[in-house]
């Protein structure tokens, strides 16, 4: 009994294995058919768990410009389809199941190019294999230098073909974003002393190092520094101990999930009434409702333009609110313009793996929703432009950009 | 000959090997080489806490610690980061004696400890291990990891990131190790530990020394995830704190009970399976149900999407497994013995039954009423 | 030496050990009588949050009600939070734990996490993957007591926890279902030889500790005014570690590991650095089972019944 009972759970696991998507076990019995008849996107992103509000308006843009170019008649009669990888384990990133999806895109002939992922440390671990294989991938919003800046370690997460360069972003690195929130503050606000929190992730470190080296440079003093254990609710005694150390900004690096907005409100618990400040994560309609009327006077940078100034972005946040009844998330504009270049990529060349990495890797002037842009020789994009924003009367208002990209 | 009629006890096992040997030449997907070549990855760690849970009977819940100092110790050894770049076979092995130190080293303080108290302990040591790696990132790279780890190198041959070099060293060391882990068990050490597991007192006034034989358990329960933490890293390429979080610890115990605590092959299929299921099955079954329903022209299924669901039903999935087979699904016959024995001596459904196996784990009982 | 900084944060330690002993309460109490960690209560004192979360709009609660109009909203809303979650705690413990009663000790510790996992995400899917704002219908204004500053939810938050948790002493030391709990907890046979119905006291318990997770979660909702369906396992571990560190089975050993371990992050935060926290509570945790392997109230026992 209990061996019988082995082998069958056994052969369960490998015939479940076998009969995988893509290795044509359940495929649909004209399967051979219609994949001669799709082009694939892979997209990985987090999808389930506390990770899902990063991902599903990703997805959703991505399906939007997907229906979009299909809607337009595909390329010569091919549909495009995406094929959607979640890296979230038990709700969490994980750069394991990211490499193992990446793994199982490329293990797909009909997949054309990869959109994805969203959180840097899996680009850690995916990028060497789409990197190796020689398949574009485009992330919407890894805004880590080290994925693609030499002088950030970049080469050894490109180290099979270090020249042939195969991971591009559409959003600018967090060593422009910091450094932008550090002049605002100290030049524009004239705000001397500033504490510092961070929520100790990629993202979120990136940005207050960077706003801490800029912030130091022009002059300014750095009171305190200090990391967020992670899902911590309570933040009445760090920023007691801050106050006592009389900053007159508070800047936070991370999301507004990881405690952006809670330290916002938990602000005035204890009576710490300066201003504050952070980056791209914590501007968006999440943080009002976290933060309630306790927003107001709070700063962040976005690394882009103000969407609402730029026309071309008028009709994707339209089609956007139609098709899913809600917001856009922070990176969906994003996640669109990734898409659309493997996209165009593909009516440019045709589906072909190295003939789109190669198109996308000399893409010049492109325009798209989020501005006109090229890719450096690292992947990453040229429109360098950080747009300041504020709260006021309970919402984000656009005060000030700094263009970068001359 | 001799050695053949030994063999014949394993013939289920042998037919597994053959047949995951055989696999990847009917399965080209490289992802689910890879799929396989990291199920592999938690069986070993599956296997080392089973020495700690299943053997010993001491309740860990805090193992990816020593899978956290296992990766690193190589990432340390082998990257840009330190510039160092040590062989990767000799840093397999010393990976795991470095882990199977820090074993014995978080294990002493348990040592009075009893019970849940010892889990909650290892449940710190679980959670301090990776902040420490977190919060020290001159040393450590913190949060951004470590990138760029050298990937191994046979005979000229570099591993790369082709999953199927990594899949088949893997199944050579899960075979190793099981040939190890057997001896162990039926050594004079592994019969302290189930000493041990069954009655404390009893083993101890049997003359078995009870720090030597706790402290051996967590130490070799930790060497093979030094194993484990080394390959991985090393297929990965890169290591970040939050690989290492409650979860992890809690995901290779839930291998070890579902697959049957003290039983080898039992832990080995509960781990494949469950990693399997979570990854492969969990995570493409909107896939699956949709390509079903084109298949069968079921539109309903063609509709269905899992993704949201599908943290939901690993939780359900464990409610259920453990409420039909509480003794996991393939029990050790020790323990089965034990059960069945308890029942029929019970007339009434004790409210918790220090006593039953793993009790060890079990503790004082609780005295300290509310 | 601040001595009002250090008194501002002795009052924050207060406040947040208040929180984590209301949750550790019911761990004590469960694993007391059954030598459970019932790893799902984080999460059942988060689906308090939702479930006050829910009844407040429900009754179209603001700031700017009527007094006695928001009084009633508010009892309203704590009883539904309490029973709900009392009611999910006894279902729970029919349907996951009892069947496993008895068997093999690690079965029910997964269960436990199977159904803790299942509870975060029918939150989820009922208020969505993002953290909610909690109607913040008690003003949180920031007064001086002397030279020190102190919020005004601060001081209902102790107060409502201290209430509790003498409630829950009179219940237990006080009364005939108290009288029964601690016996089963005691010796569960001699208990039943007794006359007392052991699967109705063991529901009972979960009920009590649920019903004090449901008023936390209404607490802590009004406190920090944002839900998210992931905040129960943070809060359940450190209340988990809190009832170890004041002696598993003891409520007043988890009342008083509770406000131990407030103020150990409390003053990592002030005087270590933050993200010592998680750090500096276990290290705390380890040196006093080193010392006293049964908790700070813990009593030293026999080896076996």
């Amino acid at each position: 009994m209990r061996r019988l009972l082995f082998l069958l759970a056994g052969l369960a696991v490998i015939s479940l294995i076998a009969m995988g998507p893509g290795s044509g076990g359940l495929q649909p019995a004209n399967g051979a058919a219609m994949a001669g008849k799709t082009i694939k996107i892979g997209v990985d992103l987090p999808m389930s768990g506390g990770e899902a509000p990063n991902g599903e308006p990703t997805n959703n843009a991505v399906l939007l410009a997907i229906d979009e170019a299909n809607k337009a008649g595909g390329y010569k009669g091919m549909m495009f389809e995406e094929v959607l990888k979640d890296d979230a384990v038990n709700g969490v990133h994980d750069p394991a199941q990211g490499a193992k999806n990446v793994q199982e895109l490329l293990a797909d002939s009909a997949v054309v190019g990869i959109m994805g992922n969203f959180n840097s440390n899996v680009g850690k671990a995916t990028i060497p294999i789409t990197n190796a294989a020689g398949v574009v991938q485009i992330s919407p919003s890894q805004t880590n230098p080290g994925l693609t800046k030499p002088e950030f370690g970049a080469l050894d997460v490109r180290k099979a073909h270090p020249t042939q360069i195969n991971y591009f972003r559409v959003c600018p690195t967090d060593d422009l974003q910091g450094p932008v929130a550090a002049d605002y503050a100290f030049k524009k606000l004239k705000l001397k002393k500033v504490a510092i929190l961070d929520d100790q992730e990629t993202y979120g470190k990136g940005i207050a190092d960077e706003f801490a080296r800029e912030f130091g440079k022009l002059g300014g003093t750095v009171v305190s520094r200090d990391g967020i254990p992670k899902g911590t609710q309570d933040f009445h005694a760090i920023l007691t101990a801050i106050k006592a150390k009389a900053p007159d900004l508070l800047f936070f690096g991370g999301v507004t999930t990881t405690g952006g907005g809670l330290i916002r409100k938990q602000m005035k618990d204890v009576g710490l009434t300066i201003p504050y400040e952070g980056g791209d994560g914590i501007v968006e309609d999440e943080f009002l409702k976290v933060a309630g009327d306790d927003a107001n006077g709070s700063y962040g940078t976005v690394a882009a333009e103000n969407a609402e100034k730029l026309p071309t972005a008028k009709g994707f946040l339209a089609a956007y609110k139609a098709k899913y009844k809600s917001d856009p998330g922070a990176y969906s504009a994003n996640g669109y313009v990734a898409a659309k270049i493997i996209i165009d990529a593909v009516k440019a060349v045709g589906p072909d793996r190295a003939k789109v990495r190669a198109w996308v890797a000399n893409l010049k002037n492109y325009k798209s929703i989020i501005g006109t842009f090229s890719f450096d020789k690292n992947g990453d994009t040229t429109n360098k432009i950080v747009s300041v924003y504020t709260v006021k009367n309970g919402k984000w208002e656009w005060l000030d950009q700094i263009n970068f990209t001359l | 000959m001799r050695v053949l009629k030994r063999l014949v006890p394993y013939r289920t096992a042998l037919v597994i090997l053959l047949v995951l040997l055989l696999f990847p030449l009917v399965d080209h997907n490289a992802g689910h080489i890879n799929a396989g070549a990291d199920a592999a990855v938690y069986v070993l760690l599956a296997l080392g806490l089973n020495i700690v849970v299943g053997f010993a009977g001491l309740l860990d819940l805090g193992y990816a610690a020593f899978f956290a100092i296992g990766s690193y110790t190589y990432a340390f050894a082998a990257s840009p980061f330190y510039h160092l770049h040590l062989p990767f076979w000799p840093m397999l092995l010393v990976g795991a004696i470095i882990a199977g130190v820090f074993g014995a080293l978080l294990g002493a303080p348990t040592l009075r400890l009893r019970g849940d108290y010892l889990a909650i302990v290892t449940l710190g040591f679980g959670e301090i291990v990776p902040t420490v790696f977190l919060n020290l990132p001159k040393y450590t790279g913190g949060t951004n990891g470590i990138v760029g780890i050298d990937q191994p190198t046979l005979f000229g041959y570099q591993f790369g990131f082709n999953p199927l070099p990594y899949y088949y060293t893997l199944i050579v060391i899960i075979v190793v190790s099981v040939i190890g882990v057997l001896r162990l068990r039926d050594s004079r050490l592994g019969r302290a530990w189930l000493a041990v597991r069954e009655d404390e007192i009893a083993a101890a006034s049997m003359g078995v020394n009870l720090v030597t034989t706790k402290l051996l358990a967590f130490s070799f329960g930790a060497f093979f995830s030094g194993f484990a933490g080394a390959l991985y890293v090393a297929k990965l390429g890169v290591v970040s704190p939050d690989q290492f979080n409650f979860t992890v610890s809690f995901t290779i115990l839930a291998m070890v009970v579902l697959g049957g605590m003290g039983n080898v092959f039992g832990v080995i299929a509960g781990a494949a399976i469950l990693y399997e299921f979570q990854t492969l099955f969990l995570a493409d079954l909107t896939q699956w149900s949709n390509n079903l329903g084109h298949a069968w022209g079921i539109l309903f299924l063609t509709k269905l999407n899992f993704v949201n669901l599908k943290f939901l039903l690993y939780g359900l999935g464990l409610v259920f497994l453990m409420l039909l087979r509480p003794e996991g699904i393939f029990p050790e016959r020790r323990i089965r013995a034990i059960i069945t024995e308890r029942e029929s001596v019970a007339t009434e459904i004790p409210p918790a039954d220090v006593s039953a196996a793993g009790s060890p784990a079990g503790g004082p009982p609780p005295h300290a009423g509310p | 030496m601040d001595w009002n900084l250090l008194v501002l944060q002795l009052i924050n330690g207060l406040t947040l050990g208040a929180i984590y002993a209301v949750i550790a309460l019911g761990y004590t109490m469960v694993y007391g009588i059954i030598e459970l960690i019932n790893f799902a209560h984080g999460d059942v004192y988060t689906a308090g949050s939702f479930v006050a979360l829910a009844t407040l709009t429900l009754l179209g609660a603001t700031r700017h009600m009527a007094a006695a109009a928001l009084a009633f909203a508010l009892i309203v809303t704590f009883l539904a939070a309490m029973l709900i979650m009392g009611a999910t705690g006894v279902v729970i413990e029919r349907f996951a734990y009892r069947p496993l009663r008895g068997r093999q000790r690690l079965a029910p510790l997964l269960t436990a996490i199977g159904v803790s996992f299942s509870l975060e995400n029918i939150l989820q899917l009922w208020m969505g993957p993002s953290p909610v704002p909690f109607p913040q219908v008690l003003p949180n204004p920031f007064f001086n007591l002397g030279a020190v500053g102190v919020g005004q939810m601060q001081l209902v938050v102790i107060f409502s926890s201290i209430v509790m948790m003498l409630a829950l002493h009179f219940f237990v030391q006080g009364t005939k279902l108290g009288k029964a709990m601690r016996a089963t907890a005691q010796d569960w046979m001699a208990a039943e030889i007794m006359g007392i119905d052991i699967n109705k006291t063991i529901a009972l318990t979960f009920f009590i500790g649920s019903v004090l997770a449901g008023a936390g979660g209404v607490i802590t909702g009004l406190y920090y005014g944002n839900v998210w369906f992931i905040n129960g396992f943070r809060a359940g571990l450190i209340a988990f570690t809190a009832a170890v560190l004041g002696g598993i089975g003891n409520t007043t050993g988890a009342a008083l590991g509770g406000f131990v371990i407030g103020f150990v992050e409390v003053m990592t935060a002030q005087y270590v650095g933050f993200q010592w926290a998680e750090v500096t509570i276990f290290s705390v945790l380890i040196l006093v089972l080193i010392f006293r392997p049964t908790g700070l109230l813990g009593q030293q026992l026999p080896e076996r019944t």
